[in-house]
């Protein structure tokens, strides 16, 4: 008998039916495992694969541009080992538990959690399996609500935290961030890789530290190369999202716990974002126009007896 | 824009037949038995040569999953009721099993 065959039509057996809006389970308290994500209309990992190319920077003003809009926003930081989003937010620790999950604070209308909050002065410590444990807590025992995006900024690299976010929730896309040169290029390039092996649609590429505007003479210096990441993009077949300028505002916004697109709305830099934001928009509702009907999540609980 | 092969619909055929309608449309059964002997993790398969563990030549055909839950948005795990349920089914190798 062959291992798998076309679907019998004249079996009697009825279907079990699944579902879809199941979420899934793990060993976490009860409370955690009703839906806490099951509110989240889309789930967007912000990634490279390579450090200091400005993911956080990336989350943080993509964030504040979608609150603008008038969209529900939250922000998981993922970078257990180096946390920003907090010092670029200026939130504060959590201080409220609802049904035994954490209130994410809000800063400028945006929900956060990060690992810094709990303990923002030491190191975390820790080996791949105990990594992806706390970041199941930091997503799955958080009360995040109604959201339309959560926007999961990721730790450089593609290990554990990584595999853990990519198997514990269903991301909806995902968008790569880059600097110019070739040498963030091949690390990048593995991030791809990762998402097409983990099914998770690239949105598309966001270049950062595109040019340097001279404050003497009004022009653009490519410091990095110019375009690489626009030709990355069109090798792996996806759209540039934006070019993002390397602006020392972009800086001062960050280290003061304010987004450009917050504090300086209608500076170059924030329109940058403001751009690459709408081309985010553009391409899920491409996107969806993609998908066909897909479960988000299953749980199928196997009947020992027959169903009649 | 790539846009993945994902379940539509996933359910019991019968005692020991697992359905699985694909977002092509396109349909399959799997015996549940023969996804346990040739479950894909570690344990069961050896990673670098793909060697199946001649022990799961033995499992016998009463095994039965408990538990078929989602893995993101490329797998399926399967909890059996033997006690084993390590093994990440990816979507690419339920359909190459076909």
């Amino acid at each position: 008998m062959a291992f798998w065959s076309k679907k019998n039509k004249e079996k009697e057996e009825a279907p079990v039916p699944v579902k879809a809006t199941e979420p899934p389970t793990g060993d976490l308290p009860k409370k955690s495992q009703e839906n806490t994500l099951g509110r989240i209309k889309h789930i967007l990992a912000v990634a490279a694969g390579k450090g200091g190319v400005g993911k956080s920077t990336v989350s943080v003003n993509l964030a504040q541009a979608l609150q603008s809009k008038g969209f529900k926003v939250g922000i998981l930081d993922a970078d257990i080992h180096g946390p920003s989003v907090p010092i670029m937010l200026s939130v504060q620790t959590p201080t409220e538990m609802r049904d035994s999950l954490v209130v994410p604070p809000i800063s400028n209308g945006i929900k956060v959690i990060s690992p810094a909050m709990f303990s923002s002065q030491i190191a975390h410590i820790m080996r791949g399996p105990m990594a992806g444990n706390f970041i199941r807590q930091l997503l799955l025992q958080a009360d995040w609500g109604d959201l339309d995006f959560l926007i999961i900024d990721y730790p450089p690299g593609t290990g554990d935290i990584q595999l853990t976010l990519s198997q514990v929730c269903n991301i909806t896309a995902a968008i790569i961030v880059s600097t110019p040169q070739d040498v963030a290029l091949a690390d990048v390039r593995k991030a791809n890789h990762m998402f097409e092996t983990l099914k998770v649609p690239v949105l598309g590429v966001i270049e950062t530290m595109s040019w340097f505007v001279c404050d003497q003479c009004d022009k653009k210096h490519f410091i990095f190369k110019k375009d690489g990441a626009k030709s990355f993009s069109q090798t792996i077949g996806v759209p540039l999202l934006g070019q993002i300028p390397l602006d020392p505002q972009i800086t001062e916004c960050g280290d003061s716990g304010q987004s450009i697109v917050g504090k300086y709305p209608e500076s170059n830099s924030a329109n940058a974002f403001l751009e690459a934001t709408d081309s985010v928009i553009h391409e899920l509702s491409h996107l969806r126009r993609l998908s066909q009907d897909g479960l988000l999540s299953f749980s199928l609980k196997w009947q020992e007896e027959k169903r009649a | 824009m790539t846009s993945y092969l994902g379940i539509k619909e996933i359910w019991q055929v019968d005692m020991k037949t697992l359905g699985i309608k694909w977002t092509n449309n396109s349909e399959m059964q799997f015996d549940v038995v023969d996804l346990r002997r040739k479950c894909p993790c570690a344990m069961c398969t050896d990673e670098m040569t793909g060697k199946r563990n001649p022990s799961n030549d033995l499992i016998p055909d009463t095994v039965r999953p408990n538990l078929i839950k989602s893995v993101g948005r490329y797998a399926l795990t399967i909890q059996f009721n033997d006690g084993h349920g390590t093994g990440i089914y990816t979507y690419d190798y339920l359909t190459k099993l076909h």
